[in-house]
């Protein structure tokens, strides 16, 4: 990718070198004119003082005679001759290409030339002046040069000033990008554009700050709503609950009426769950909770161990442990418990009757494997409500909240699944 | 027994004060603040029922105008909050207990029945039916002086019991009680029945009668 400077810089180079390319055969035009009317002017000038100093001579004509013959003899590029007519000619300028007899190489010269008819001592003489101008090509060629040498020094400037420009000139939008990089959303911080005095990128930062205070204000209405929801929600459950337990008293229910009652309880019970999570995740992502703590990571899984006990043991799983003693992490203690319980309660859920679970603990990482049968979608896994297995049981909330505890504390989590083994695995490296 | 239920959500209370009221408990019913603090200025209750959000003031402060008051009322945070900081400054301020909306009643009656036990019998807090008795602070249980080994869970689940008398009790509701939030989770409520089972076992062996009954295939019913 190139740089927006650097994409401008290639049509002005163009342009330059068409521009400067164009100038070529003008400044030839222009020095070539001004060359030959210089030229005729001195012509007519030496015409006029040859003409002038032979009258002044008052030569005879036989001197004169002499002289002239002397004269065209010793004057280079010049000719004086005697007028046919009587008419006098008019005087004509001319231009011509030829041999120069006066140097060894044999190049071809132009000459500017004057015919002119001049009187002396009163007959009718015609006088040639031809002075050497220079040729086409070698004017054509030192503008050329010259012309070559200045759109290298623009090229070259213009390069310079580019880079140079392109630090200065764009550093407040580099600085409004870097911003912009480093910006997340559910952490609810606004973000303070430097000022610059850049007409673009002031509208552009306003723009900018504008937007993001909008997602702001959207995403935390997102958020309030699904805290008021839930806890709109919890009063109503409570009340469909303890009716239950009410109906449950009166006598002569049949069995089919009991089992009715208790399969309500079951909904109920998920429904007061999915209600709790959903609570749970807005308060991790409105920060309601105090991350500072000292957790004892390593005394938190074997309680949680001990808790969800029975429940392994029923299943007839095998549970295989490489815990560190003592690890400590700084976070939240409730919140690791919950991530730590969540993990064990995926894995025992997931682990098929008699299958195998290992969780190994040490200062940068803990990790949950289970046995299983198939790989589990990763990109999808930790999203809200997309359950990957069959079993209706859970709430499609667990690995949500297990990302986002992990989230939470800036640790990172990974799912593989390898040689029918699925890995989760927590990272407590800060990001 | 009296008992004052401070909530101010009708229907809620209601069933609340039905399920005690049943139970020999003489339940009061305050749905607001003012009405809470007239009530509890002028009466002695044996528990209170708190909700902490009223709509006309904070139960928290009611708790701790109690608590300045040094009355004696075992006092239960009943609260749709679940956050733990609650929790834990409601018992730090002196609440006994601390239930979570939404809760079974049974949970509810188990556990205004051990806090007005405490209260009542602190030390010597032993129940006695016929040829059961329970130690509940020294947390034994023995038929006809017999001592029986009963593990946490089975234990547990004989005060729950004894705390809703004559009631019937679900498997499910008995599977939220003895695994707390993760009972949804597990795919099956077994493990409840292993626990009764044993329970049972143990009381039958030790040649006490069968209070114990199942009642609908997998409800569960102390008859005293």
């Amino acid at each position: 990718m190139k740089n927006l400077l650097q994409k401008s810089l290639k049509p002005f180079i163009i342009y330059a070198l068409l521009v400067l390319a164009a100038s070529v055969p003008v400044y030839y035009l222009l020095v070539d004119n001004i060359w030959q009317k210089e030229l005729d002017e001195h012509n007519q000038i030496v015409a006029a003082r040859t003409a002038y100093q032979l009258n002044q001579l008052q030569l005879n004509q036989k001197e004169l005679d002499s002289s002239i013959v002397l004269w065209n003899r010793m004057q280079p590029e010049t000719s004086l001759q005697k007028a046919e007519e009587h008419t006098p000619l008019k005087d004509s300028s001319y231009t011509l290409t030829r041999m120069n007899t006066y140097t060894p190489a044999h190049v071809a010269d132009r000459f500017r030339g004057l015919r002119k008819n001049i009187k002396v001592n009163g007959t009718s003489y015609i006088l040639t002046i031809e002075t050497n101008i220079e040729e086409t090509e070698e004017t054509v060629l030192v503008i050329a040069l010259a012309t070559l040498l200045f759109f290298i020094v623009l090229v070259v400037g213009l390069v310079i000033l580019n880079r140079r420009l392109s630090q200065k000139l764009w550093q407040p939008f580099q600085s409004t990008l870097k911003q912009l990089k480093s910006f997340r959303l559910h952490q609810q911080q606004s973000i303070h554009f430097e000022t610059s005095d850049t007409l673009e990128f002031e509208q552009l930062n306003e723009a900018l700050s504008k937007l993001i205070h909008n997602n702001i204000a959207a995403y935390a209405i997102q958020k309030e709503f699904t805290e008021n929801a839930a806890h709109e929600l919890q009063t109503p459950l409570a009340i469909i609950k303890n009716k239950l337990d009410l109906l449950l008293q009166k006598d002569a229910l049949t069995d089919r009426q009991y089992q009715i009652i208790e399969d309500l309880n079951k909904s109920l019970s998920r429904i007061s769950r999915i209600n709790k999570n959903l609570l749970l995740l807005a308060k991790i992502e409105n920060q309601q909770f105090d991350a500072t703590q000292e957790v004892n990571i390593s005394a938190l899984i074997e309680q949680s161990i001990k808790v969800l006990g029975e429940h392994i043991e029923h299943k007839g799983l095998e549970i295989d442990q490489n815990i560190g003693t003592d690890i400590q992490v700084k976070g939240n203690i409730t919140l690791v418990e919950l991530l730590i319980q969540n993990l064990l309660l995926n894995a025992i859920r997931h682990t098929p009757a008699q299958g195998h679970i290992r969780i190994v603990l040490h200062a940068q990482q803990l990790i949950f494997t289970n046995s299983g049968t198939n790989a589990l979608d990763s990109a999808k896994l930790f999203q809200r409500f997309t359950r990957q297995s069959n079993d209706t049981g859970g709430t499609g909330l667990g690995l949500a909240i297990i990302e986002q505890i992990c989230q939470f504390h800036g640790w990172t989590v990974h799912y593989a699944f390898q040689n029918g083994t699925h890995t989760f695995s927590v990272d407590f490296s800060k990001r | 027994m009296k008992i004052l239920i401070i909530e101010d959500e009708p229907d809620l209370a209601q069933s609340i004060a039905e399920y005690l009221s049943d139970a020999q408990y003489l339940c009061e019913l305050a749905s607001t603040f003012k009405q809470a603090l007239d009530k509890i200025e002028t009466y002695e209750y044996d528990c209170i029922l708190l909700d902490v959000m009223l709509p006309d003031g904070n139960g928290i402060k009611l708790l701790e105008l109690l608590k300045q008051e040094q009355k004696q009322e075992g006092v239960i945070i009943i609260s749709a909050k679940d956050a733990l900081e609650d929790k834990i400054k409601g018992l730090e301020i002196g609440a006994d207990d601390y239930l979570t909306k939404p809760f079974h009643l049974s949970e509810l009656a188990a556990r205004v029945y051990s806090i007005i036990r405490r209260k009542q019998f602190g030390n010597h807090n032993i129940i006695q039916q016929q040829e059961l008795s329970i130690d509940l602070r020294a947390k034994t249980v023995s038929v006809h002086d017999q001592h029986v080994v009963l593990t946490k869970k089975e234990f547990d689940l004989l005060v729950y019991f004894i705390g809703n008398k004559n009631r019937v009790i679900s498997k499910s509701t008995l599977a939220e009680h003895l695994s707390g939030d993760f009972a949804d989770m597990l795919d099956n409520h077994d493990f409840v029945y292993a626990h009764i089972k044993n329970l049972k076992k143990k009381l039958n062996e030790a040649h006490c009668s069968p209070y114990l009954k199942t009642i609908y295939g997998t409800g569960y019913k102390w008859e005293a």
